[in-house]
């Protein structure tokens, strides 16, 4: 597995990644919510890249974010102060959280990030939104042209929504390579090509994607089986939680994560205005829980729960994370109503309690199994 | 004088005059079959008084539920029901009083809605919050989605796109109320609602005008009961009447030369929410020589309201609001009042459960520091959840804080 290893490298040296492509003398525009409309980054041939923090502690953002404020945003912020990120020739946040909109402010008065744009980001898909959305993706896209001089044709918006679409064609096939009992791959697996995809280049990343489907059909050893799970939550930047939750006897086989099912589920239509398209398809997709639409998740949600013959559920909230906070109880309903058994943890990204979570998990899935 | 004397003939009393009323008037209107929505907070409420709809502000209830004590045990109700116990207090203390709670509820309880309007202007815990009622209550839920004010301009520097859109959204609106409430609109009494809400705005503000002089004839502990009308029914003759009456009290006060504080130590500026359950900190500051002689909540509220442009003028009264606005909005508020009434310290409580109100304080300290020279405490808090206040921590932190302040003062 070969290329699974190179997606493994990349998300290891992501900022050398990130360095490669500046050293060719091209911008490196960072973002945090998978809100943002990268396509048209990517048309202007700069790479987008998703910030995130690390595990451990965030003695520099606690300087300045208080302890009850979302901890990945604190951990991302964090990360930049350490200089993780001195590379970035811009960044783009949006108003998709509280803990976004006035992280914004953080940004733009402690980090040295030359350049930081605010997208403005509707929280329902009405056409007066879509209306709102759009004319924010064309100033969008005049800054990205007027900050880093390079004009964005609509040319260059089509051929970048055929990479893009492809990457969540790509992404959506190794996905369902976990329907087959036991699934072809593991959960850990997946995340790592999932994420790796959120930090190099689109093109790199689709030709890994196409050799991953080719080495996958001779793997003869299977992951072994276990409780099918579904994840749910916010988001999720590293694999600590999903390879906890398989080591104690879980195959995590279907998630409801920005960066996981979500970020690549909803394809950019590619016939009319390719801008218009491309800001469309942010409002449509799978919604966050910021959404005035969250009962479209719940059924996203449903539906993975049947597709890949869930066995049971664990919502994992990131702590502070309003929207999800508020959610989870719902969405444990939900899966209840349908049977499946839920297990519902709030985790710190700092990993701070991970002993705790991984008692819970184990027990929880030897409750699941027993009854299995 | 003691303390209670210090405090307004005006405020005395006014839980049961008004807030209490409030909730009997909204429970009256409920058992008669009249429409009844609850609000979010920022939500331009006027269009519902327009129509005549009862509005009722969860935000509120809480607020009462905690002065009356019971918040924590409402917030534990929530929590049972998986609600974490690090959402917002206000959220988690109503959401518990609908849960069911085994005592008699303050006021019999918020009135079943028969719809609910809720905004983005606030903040993300509304719209979430609301739509748990929406669900439970099985009732619609209209959304007034609102862009942020990224610039952190004032009503006359806003970005026209954001304008628009909230105007747009006000079209729908008033569809769905008159769907609801089975009523057309009269432009007319649109007119005069906001014509009401005007001189509301306009009498609070003078009021605030009068906390300039030295010593300062009204305290956050008369404020914060006061601005009750401002946020839930500006645009109503009560709330004129009330604050004419006020500022009459206010006027004279400050004429005579009568303040909350004889010998006015320190003049500071509160920022967000007071301890709703422990209002008495107030005193206690006055005990200390300290007075508040302006709190940020109070200088949030007011718009100035053009009845012959009603949509746009309410989307420049609310789209502002500091809560949609970056920090920039609330350092420019910040610096205008210290510098206004004569400001030596800035109190900047968190609040355990408000991620808007509790990010940005820092910049707030570091930039009203740089440009003034006046010194800010921030303080970890909730206004409704006690179990996370440490009384004797914060009187500490407080004492520490007029120990600078005196050396500042004295030059050391």
């Amino acid at each position: 597995m070969e290329a699974l290893q190179r997606f493994r490298d990349c998300l290891v040296n992501r900022h050398d990644v990130a360095r490669g492509w500046k050293s060719q003398g091209r911008c490196v525009i960072g973002w945090t919510c998978t809100y943002t409309p990268e396509e048209v980054i990517h048309a202007a041939e700069a790479l987008p890249i998703m910030v995130w923090g690390s595990l451990g502690d965030t003695k520099f953002a606690d300087a300045y974010m208080p302890s009850n404020s979302c901890s990945f945003a604190r951990s991302c912020f964090n990360a930049v102060l350490r200089g993780d990120f001195d590379y970035l020739d811009g960044f783009v946040e949006n108003n998709s959280c509280d803990n976004r909109g006035k992280t914004y402010d953080m940004w733009l008065n402690y980090s040295k990030v030359p350049s930081v744009y605010f997208l403005n980001t509707p929280h329902t898909n009405t056409e007066k939104a879509h209306r709102f959305f759009y004319q924010e993706v064309v100033a969008f896209k005049e800054w990205l042209e007027h900050t880093f001089k390079k004009p964005i044709s609509d040319d260059s918006l089509r051929k970048t929504v055929r990479v893009y679409n492809e990457n969540r064609t790509l992404l959506r096939k190794i996905y369902d390579l976990k329907m087959k009992k036991p699934p072809l791959i593991s959960g850990v697996e997946f995340l790592e090509i999932a994420l790796s995809s959120l930090v190099m280049p689109k093109e790199m990343h689709n030709k890994l994607l196409d050799e991953f489907l080719s080495d996958v059909k001779q793997r003869s050893a299977l992951p072994k089986g276990g409780v099918r799970l579904l994840v749910a939550g916010s988001v999720m930047d590293n694999t600590e939680l999903v390879r906890l939750s398989e080591s104690v006897g879980g195959n995590v086989v279907a998630d409801d994560w920005c960066t996981g099912s979500r970020y690549f589920w909803n394809l950019v239509d590619l016939n009319g205005d390719p801008l218009k398209a491309i800001a469309r398809r942010y409002l449509d997709k799978v919604p966050s829980s910021f959404m005035y639409q969250h009962e479209q998740r719940f059924r996203h949600v449903a539906e993975l729960t049947k597709r890949f013959n869930v066995d049971a559920a664990i919502i994992f909230v990131i702590k502070y994370c309003d929207t999800h906070m508020f959610d989870a109880p719902l969405l444990r309903d939900e899966l209840k109503t349908m049977g499946l058994p839920v297990l519902y943890l709030e985790w710190e990204h700092s990993m701070s309690g991970l002993a705790g979570l991984k008692t819970r998990i184990e027990a929880f899935l030897e409750m699941v199994g027993g009854v299995k | 004088m003691g303390a209670s004397e210090r405090r307004l003939k005006s405020t005395m009393g006014f839980y049961k005059n008004y807030v209490k009323k409030f909730y009997e008037d909204a429970h009256r209107a409920k058992a008669e079959k009249r429409p009844v929505a609850w609000v979010s907070s920022t939500f331009p409420v006027e269009t519902l008084q327009a129509m005549d709809i009862t509005p009722v502000w969860p935000e509120n209830y809480a607020s009462v539920c905690a002065a009356r004590q019971v918040s924590v045990e409402l917030c534990e109700r929530a929590e049972r029901e998986g609600f974490s116990r690090d959402l917002c207090s206000y959220s988690r203390c109503v959401l518990g009083s609908m849960f069911g709670y085994e005592k008699e509820l303050p006021e019999g309880g918020l009135p079943k809605p028969d719809f609910l309007v809720t905004t983005t202007c606030a903040c993300d815990t509304h719209l979430k919050w609301f739509q748990v009622a929406s669900r439970l209550y099985k009732v619609p839920l209209f959304l007034l989605d609102v862009a942020y004010n990224v610039g952190g301009g004032d009503s006359a520097h806003l970005d026209k796109a954001h304008i628009e859109y909230y105007v747009s959204q006000l079209q729908e609106l008033f569809a769905f109320l008159e769907k609801q409430a089975g009523a057309k609109l009269d432009s007319n009494r649109l007119r005069e609602t906001l014509a009401l809400s005007n001189r509301t705005s306009q009498l609070w503000m003078e009021v605030q005008d009068y906390r300039k002089t030295i010593p300062s004839p009204m305290d956050a502990r008369d404020a914060f009961s006061a601005v009750f009308f401002m946020l839930c029914i500006p645009g109503s003759q009560l709330a004129v009447d009330y604050y004419m009456q006020l500022r009459d009290e206010v006027r004279q006060r400050a004429q005579d030369g009568i303040g909350v504080v004889e010998d006015e130590k320190f003049r500071l500026v509160w920022d967000n929410l007071p301890l709703w359950f422990n209002l008495k900190i107030f005193e206690y500051l006055n005990s200390l020589g300290a007075v508040v002689v302006a709190e940020v909540f109070s200088h949030t509220w007011a718009g100035s309201l053009n009845p012959s442009k009603p949509f746009e003028s309410l989307a420049r009264k609310y789209l502002p609001n500091l809560a949609n606005s970056s920090i920039q909005r609330r350092v420019d508020i910040i610096l205008s009042l210290v510098k206004d009434f004569r400001v030596n310290g800035v109190v900047l409580p968190t609040n355990w459960g408000c991620r808007m109100m509790s990010i940005g304080e820092t910049i707030v300290r570091d930039v009203v520091y740089k440009k003034l020279g006046v010194p800010s405490l921030i303080i970890d808090v909730d206004s409704s959840d006690w179990r996370i206040y440490n009384e004797a921590q914060i009187k500490d932190r407080f004492e520490t804080f007029f120990e600078t302040l005196t050396r500042k003062q004295s030059g050391a």
